[in-house]
């Protein structure tokens, strides 16, 4: 038999997590329901304010995907976060591998000045950047937009990156380079492989950057004919559009964020090196 | 030994050159960041680039009521949410602490806001706050069952500064939450729990086992979660701009002055005051950390 004072200790922890569970769930439960209200749940002329719609209905989501518009920004977000996440890739996978795998001389100096951009908050960088794209005519296009954002991007693949080439175990490459393969050789057949699960996750991290970003996107292509996701629900907001509209479109951009997080939960546990050398 | 020595360096150069894209990338911008950001704030508004340094954006700043209320406004949101966060966080990472069964799935529950765009996440805010019909207002007046009436008329959330910047300092807590709670449950099982079992054992509460033992130890990441939390709430900008309207914070003000008011120079000399503000307050932190840790361990 469990002692009384046990039991009250369990009771309350029980209490305080189901608190925890529902101030984290609830507002999730609350955009769903927003999202599939018929009109009447939300404008119910004084009575409460339903907790399940009195008509659930799938009518907002059927407006978005009829509308020409939504599949347009949709588009230009995957476009602009695929392009983000091809020259993130590009710049900061070789770098990672030189800083994971080598001596280099004022390494830490340099780490410092990868990271440097990142450490001025958003909203003060975005005003240099976006006189600058003005400057050299890169404003409102996709490329300034993929620029800005393999900008805020790059520093962390590079940092992914360097832990994902630290962990391979150095006994590979130096066997590899005894049986006669070169620098290029070394680190398409044996390093990058063994790195895929760093760069899955570090490409996941960046396209999820790219798809919810907002304010970069806000200045660069807010005044524009480029439209993200981002901006699209900005803009409806400013229209004051039906609730269960915004929540719909806030659903469409929260859904592929959250399972893609979920997805590089699982990559980082992978732990594919484990044994390579046995 | 000269040509050894340019040997060693066109051998490093060789090893290092795909470094290179990556870092002129992140360095230029770094240039193009810092040279746009003071020769716009050092150059005059409405005159050409010869006008520079001129104190004349800095000063038609530092004359707006507007800079001096955003700054304060900021200020409050450091010092309410820092420590809000802290709290949160601790009492979320003590509770995920024990052994149960479905530990991972709730720590991954928790995890979930994190995932939730900022944007979606103020605009849900901004419906369960709406006036006069959101969720909040039914519910504090009376309309249902489970709670009891606490209000008469209901209120506009959005355009009272309190309540403004209230629910826009609860947006960012609810999504930031995990972020402490990572970074403090990560402290907490590094913490021996043999430590733990012998000050139970020698009959020590709960309270005194967490000031004896669970605050010392977990400093380091406390200050880590006080030094992050602080400086995200110096960069907030979403959950204002969606959710305080009129009420500015440092970086809502800048977005105001650049899109709305068309001044560029202004805008630029705000965003330096703000990266200002944040060096300052996290070394202001850094020291004081360092005195409580000092306390602590009697150094």
């Amino acid at each position: 038999m469990k002692h009384p004072r046990g039991k009250m200790t369990q009771l309350f922890w029980f209490a305080c997590m189901g608190a925890v569970l529902c101030m984290v769930l609830a507002p999730l439960y609350l955009l769903f329901k927003y999202s599939i209200s018929d009109a009447a749940s939300i404008n119910t002329g004084g009575a409460p304010i339903p907790f399940w719609p009195y008509h659930p209905t799938f009518a907002h989501f059927g407006y978005l995907f009829s509308d020409s518009r939504f599949y347009d920004v949709v588009l230009n977000s995957f476009i602009i976060a695929l392009l983000s996440v091809a020259t993130s890739l590009a710049l900061g996978i070789p770098a990672a591998f030189v800083l994971g795998r080598f001596q280099v001389p004022g390494k830490r100096l340099l780490l410092i000045g990868l990271i440097s951009v990142r450490l001025f908050p958003d909203i003060a960088s975005v005003i240099p950047v976006t006189e600058f794209f003005i400057r050299i005519g890169v404003h409102n296009t996709y490329l300034g937009a993929v620029l800005a954002h393999s900008l805020l991007a790059l520093p962390y693949v590079v940092f992914i990156g360097i832990s994902a080439f630290e962990s391979i175990p150095r006994d590979l490459e130096e066997q590899a380079l005894v049986l006669g393969a070169n620098g290029f050789q070394r680190f398409f057949t044996v390093l990058l492989p063994l790195a895929i699960p760093g760069v899955i996750a570090a490409a996941i991290y960046t396209f999820l950057l790219s798809w919810d970003e907002f304010i970069f996107s806000y200045f660069l292509l807010g005044m524009g004919k480029i439209s993200t996701m981002t901006l699209y629900l900005n803009q409806k907001l400013n229209y004051s559009p039906p609730q269960n509209l915004l929540a719909a479109i806030s659903v469409c951009l929260s859904l592929p964020v959250i399972l893609f997080s979920m997805a590089v939960q699982k990559y980082n546990t992978a732990g594919v090196t484990s044994g390579a050398l046995k | 030994m000269k040509p050894l020595r340019d040997n060693r360096w066109i051998l490093v150069l060789q090893q290092v050159w795909p470094l290179f894209p990556a870092a002129i990338f992140l360095l230029g911008f770094l240039v193009i960041v810092v040279s746009y950001l003071v020769g716009l704030s050092l150059s005059q508004p409405l005159a050409d680039a010869a006008k520079f340094p001129s104190l004349v954006a800095v000063q038609h700043v530092m004359e707006m009521p507007v800079f001096r209320e955003s700054l304060y406004n900021t200020l409050l949101f450091v010092v309410c949410g820092t420590p809000v966060e802290v709290m949160l966080g601790l009492v979320v990472a003590l509770l995920l602490y024990r052994n149960f069964r479905a530990r991972n799935l709730i720590r991954s529950v928790i995890l979930i806001p994190l995932a939730v765009p900022a944007l979606v996440t103020a605009i849900l805010l901004f419906i369960i706050f709406d006036f006069p019909g959101g969720h909040v207002n039914h519910l504090l007046l009376g309309r249902y069952d489970l709670f009891p009436r606490l209000l008469h008329d209901p209120i506009n959330w959005r355009s009272i500064k309190v309540f403004a910047l209230g629910i826009s300092l609860l947006g960012k807590v609810w999504r930031d939450l995990p972020i402490s709670v990572l970074i403090l449950s990560a402290g907490l099982n590094a913490i021996d729990p043999e430590l733990f079992d012998a000050a139970k054992t020698m009959g020590a509460s709960f309270k005194t086992r967490f000031r004896l033992i669970i605050v010392p130890l977990l400093l380091p990441s406390i200050s880590a979660v006080i030094l992050l939390r602080s400086l995200e709430m110096w960069k907030e900008f979403i959950f204002p701009f969606i959710l305080a309207g009129k009420y500015n914070l440092l970086g809502t003000l800048i977005e105001a002055l650049y899109n709305n008011w068309g001044r560029s120079h202004e805008a630029a000399v705000v965003a330096l005051i703000l990266v200002a503000c944040i060096i300052v307050s996290t070394g202001l932190f850094m020291w004081l950390l360092d005195m409580v840790r000092r306390r602590l361990t009697g150094e």
